[in-house]
């Protein structure tokens, strides 16, 4: 999944191990979803999301354009 | 300004990532001192069993490069160590029990490996050590009993709970799925490959083996890829 996470850490000139103590994580799981290579839980999210003051979906694109295929 | 905070989130990212290579290395080398430890008191204990006389020249010099093949290790983990430390990476704090908590385990490990190695080749076993099914003392059996289970345990559990976060939590479940099954397929078909006469009778130590080296290496390329 796509995130602004590289982009809302450097506004605030963090490391990744900066972020990662933020959240209580390994610096490996934030460059992991920081990469797309790994989506975050929701708690996580949410915790990602009150770090950032923003909402989960201005930091996450899920890429949903809409369409359903019923 | 864009650039300068790009630069300094970079460095420190870049100095992280090198120290995971430093400690990837340094634990390699341990390895490697314990199977050079291994291979001396191999070639020991064959001259010890086949009572040949004093050490002949050659036997010296392989000795010798053992040896000094075991110093170089031992330097390059000292220097490796120096140069994590005096990098000042930030640590997360899950990250610092995790380092302790696998130092702690590499130590606990290599000292059973070494004592296997060595209570393998001090006796008749031919096998290499990971293999070897000979006797060894019932006070040693119960001791490396204990540490595999109930020391591991705990310290397993320990990790689980304080150290793993959600993301290495998925890499070990994947890890454990692609083995369970890697075990649920290879050990029929060597059981079938064995009743067809094509393999030698299923060897359960093999598979637990396989079993977790398939689970490490999909956890570790889960985690760190």
């Amino acid at each position: 999944m796509k995130n602004q996470l590289k982009v809302l850490r450097a506004m605030r000139n963090w490391s990744q191990a900066d972020l990662a103590e933020h959240l209580d994580v390994s610096r490996q799981a934030v460059n992991a979803i920081e990469t797309g290579k790994y989506d975050p839980s929701l708690p996580l999210a949410f915790k990602i999301s009150r770090l950032f003051a923003l909402p989960i979906e201005e930091i996450f694109d899920d890429e949903f354009n809409g369409a359903h295929n019923d | 300004m864009t650039n300068l905070t790009e630069r300094i989130m970079t460095d420190a990212d870049d100095m992280a990532n090198n120290n995971g290579r430093r400690r990837m290395w340094m634990m390699f080398s341990g390895i490697g001192i314990v199977i050079m430890s291994g291979a001396i008191t191999g070639i020991l204990s064959q001259r010890g069993a086949k009572g040949d006389g004093p050490l002949t020249s050659p036997d010296v010099a392989i000795l010798g490069l053992f040896a000094a093949v075991i110093l170089v290790l031992a330097f390059v983990i000292w220097r490796l160590f120096q140069q994590t430390q005096q990098s000042g990476e930030r640590v997360p704090r899950r990250e610092k029990l995790n380092n302790r908590i696998i130092w702690g385990c590499g130590i606990f490990g290599g000292i059973i490996g070494l004592v296997l190695t060595l209570t393998d080749n001090m006796g008749t076993a031919n096998e290499p050590s990971l293999f070897a099914s000979g006797p060894i003392s019932p006070v040693l059996a119960v001791i490396l009993a204990g540490a595999i289970g109930v020391v591991l345990p705990a310290i397993t559990f320990y990790w689980h709970k304080h150290v793993v976060d959600e993301q290495e939590d998925a890499a070990y479940r994947a890890g454990a799925l692609i083995a369970i099954y890697a075990f649920w397929f290879i050990a029929p078909v060597w059981w079938f490959l064995w009743r067809g006469g094509i393999l030698p009778s299923p060897n359960g130590v093999a598979l637990y083996f396989m079993t977790a080296f398939i689970a490490l290496i999909v956890w570790f390329w889960k985690k760190y890829r």
